[in-house]
């Protein structure tokens, strides 16, 4: 029982992780129809960002996870201003695509170089402050994994919702045209779109890189099973995403108790393929119209 | 007759200049093409950032004088520590570089890989870092390897845990792959056949990042004395603390005993912290031997990058050197290097002694040595081999 209760937590904390990284793929999908495969990098880019600013300038872990936060939406702005948004105005919407794999490729090996291919220790102050609670435990930072993943779940939703920018975010998610005849800036929310899906994913960067092996393909290793998540969920489906994200890390856990980790790709993505087959939709059906 | 004397003279002049010309020229022409398949990208990149200073000591080293007249020099190219970009790495260096021997790579699906090209070119085939046995096993002209195989480490350790350590319940975590799935199996039938138990046999992929669920997983089995990890180093990392924190291991309050091979890099024990206390794993160098050869190695070392030798650097500097010596045995192009190679016998390195066997496996065991993770993340030197 304590087994099960362990493996729970661990799923969740898993889950939680997972739902940073891809609540950016989503808002992307939501509202530009646009795979980004870019966003594993920016993770990796945040995830060296908060590690830099700890080692070099001495900054706390909290203040990290801000500066993270900072660096992916400056980085989401500037790939937007200077490669996304001048394909898109060409009309054709596979440059952008295929312009998200350029960036991702050159991202990764710029890294490379300037961060070496050694594994970085990016020990947080919490990730070795293990609460017990009984049999069960989990790691402070993992603690605050969950809580971060529940407050931005939080405030994004409270964003899109109830605020001004967030419906009109809506509007141009569900027809950009019309949305520009009421006197919407497309190009704009567009832009304010990359940069808060940017910004999650530093600030995912910074969370996960306690978690994670920090390399320059430290996000690759994770994108897989956000983009995963993202199609259990339903593309661009922001509820649809956190209950995914959630089932991916339970069934990670218990496939390991009770099969092998070796089978846990085989697990999630023969569940991923089901979905397509069977609701395509995604776990939460709802009209394109209703996404993001 | 005195202008016949001048032009006499000037004749000898120019004839030994141009024979002197042309004998420097001859030399600078006598190069040993040596070709360096390495992970240069990928979870494997630490290897070949590694042995690539290993190696550019050496070439430093011994290009001050030459060998025989020979200048010796490495083009790289990156494997990736996987088959696909092995081969294809192989394939650019043979077609374009035709180098006289190649060394690599590190990892054992890549080195399988890109051993039948070799052999297919009649270029000798070099191998510091790989495990698996189906590398030398049962036996391939054309290549050598200078560390352990997979069986050889595999027995070793598992009988010093037996006896040593008096283990008798493991638990094996090894990434899926050759190697991985290779050292385990060896420990496994060694340690059974010794009467100790395995209590879980856990293979993972690479792509696997958070290793809690898997430390729950071995915390529940029962009373556990060693842990035989298998692993790169940053998986590595991540289980090491994962196990700490589920109180598993001694690093975290525990009874186990984590044990490692030779695919952590030095300075593994100070990333992972106190995870990492009573941790044993084999290194290829010990930094602590005495002799000359290791001193002088690792002053060159420090000197050069400013930082401590690791079993990589050496293994990687190893392997030049004995190409080096193959050349001073007389040997000039791949095929001479080859029959040197098989003919090595009393070659000296700074990670130990080789000798090749019959399959062109390194049968020396001092190439292999036990270190322990101390409370203050030092080593200990444990002097089992």
């Amino acid at each position: 029982m304590a087994v099960v209760l362990q493996q729970a937590i661990n799923g969740v904390v898993l889950g939680g992780l997972y739902v940073l990284v891809a609540l950016g793929l989503t808002l992307i999908y939501g509202v530009l129809v646009q795979i980004n495969f870019a966003h594993a990098d920016i993770v990796t880019l945040g995830a060296f960002s908060a590690y830099f600013f700890m080692q070099s300038l001495g900054g706390g872990y909290i203040e990290a996870i801000a500066v993270a936060f900072v660096v992916g939406g400056m980085l989401g702005w500037a790939m937007n201003a200077a490669i996304f948004a001048p394909l898109r105005a060409g009309g054709n919407e596979l440059l952008p695509l295929i312009a998200t794999i350029g960036v991702s490729i050159t991202m990764e090996n710029a890294m490379l170089a300037w961060f070496g291919p050694i594994p970085y220790a990016f020990d947080s102050p919490y990730s070795n402050d293990v609460i017990r609670l009984g049999a069960a435990y989990i790691t402070v930072q993992n603690a605050l994994i969950v809580a971060v993943s529940l407050l931005t779940i939080g405030l994004v939703y409270v964003f899109i919702k109830f605020t001004f920018l967030g419906k009109a975010l809506r509007a141009v998610s569900q027809d950009r045209e019309t949305a520009g005849l009421m006197g919407i800036n497309p190009d704009q929310l567009v832009m304010l779109t990359f940069v808060i899906a940017s910004a999650l994913a530093g600030m995912a960067g910074a969370m996960l890189g306690p978690v994670l092996v920090l390399t320059p393909f430290a996000g690759t290793s994770v994108i897989v099973k956000a983009f995963a998540i993202v199609i259990i969920g339903g593309f661009g489906n922001f509820g649809g995403t956190i209950l995914a994200g959630l089932l991916v890390g339970l069934i990670e856990s218990y496939t390991t108790q009770y099969l092998g980790p070796g089978m846990i790709d085989i697990v999630v993505f023969v569940l991923m393929l089901l979905m397509l087959a069977v609701r395509p939709t995604g776990l939460i059906a709802e009209k394109r119209d209703e996404n993001v | 007759m005195r202008l016949r004397v001048c032009h006499f003279n000037a004749g000898a002049i120019a004839a030994v200049f141009v024979a002197l010309v042309s004998a420097q020229a001859s030399a600078e022409d006598k190069i040993i093409k040596i070709g360096g398949l390495l992970p240069m990208s990928g979870p494997g990149s630490y290897f070949g950032a590694q042995d690539k200073q290993g190696i550019e000591l050496a070439l430093e080293e011994i290009n001050r004088v030459g060998i025989a007249g020979y200048k010796f020099e490495v083009k790289y190219e990156d494997s990736s520590c996987s088959p696909l970009p092995a081969t294809q790495a192989a394939k650019r260096l043979l077609d374009q570089y035709k180098p006289d021997i190649v060394i690599g790579e590190e990892c054992s699906d890549a080195t399988l890989a890109i051993m039948p090209l070799m052999a297919q070119a009649k270029v000798p085939l070099l191998n510091a870092g790989s495990s698996s046995i189906r590398i030398t096993e049962p036996g391939n002209p054309w290549t050598f390897r200078i560390m352990p195989n997979e069986v050889m480490q595999g027995v070793d350790i598992a009988t010093h845990a037996y006896s040593r350590l008096n283990a008798r319940a493991a638990v094996l975590l090894y990434e899926n792959t050759n190697a991985g799935i290779g050292n385990a199996k060896v420990f496994n039938e060694t340690f059974t056949k010794l009467g100790g138990k395995i209590l879980a046999d856990i293979g993972f992929g690479r792509d696997i990042n958070d290793f809690t669920s898997i430390a729950t997983r071995i915390a529940g089995v029962g009373k556990i004395d060693v842990i035989p990890t298998y692993t790169l180093e940053g998986q590595g990392l991540k289980i090491t603390q994962a196990l700490a924190q589920a109180g598993a291991t001694k690093g975290g309050g525990g009874q186990a005993i984590q044990l490692g091979t030779i695919w952590l890099p030095f300075g593994f024990e100070q990333k992972a912290g106190k995870a990492a206390v009573g941790y044993i794993r084999i290194v290829q160098f010990d930094p602590t031997d005495q002799r000359p050869l290791v001193r002088n190695f690792i002053d060159a070392f420090k000197a050069k990058y400013n930082q401590e030798p690791t079993h990589l650097h050496a293994h990687a500097y190893d392997q030049i050197a004995l190409i080096a010596d193959t050349v001073k045995r007389g040997a000039k192009d791949a095929d001479s290097i080859r029959a040197r190679l098989a003919a090595t016998k009393t070659f000296s390195g700074v990670t130990g002694s080789v000798e090749f066997d019959k399959t062109n496996q390194n049968d020396k065991m001092d190439t292999v040595h036990y270190m322990e993770t101390l409370p203050d993340l030092s080593w200990r030197a444990l002097k089992w081999n």
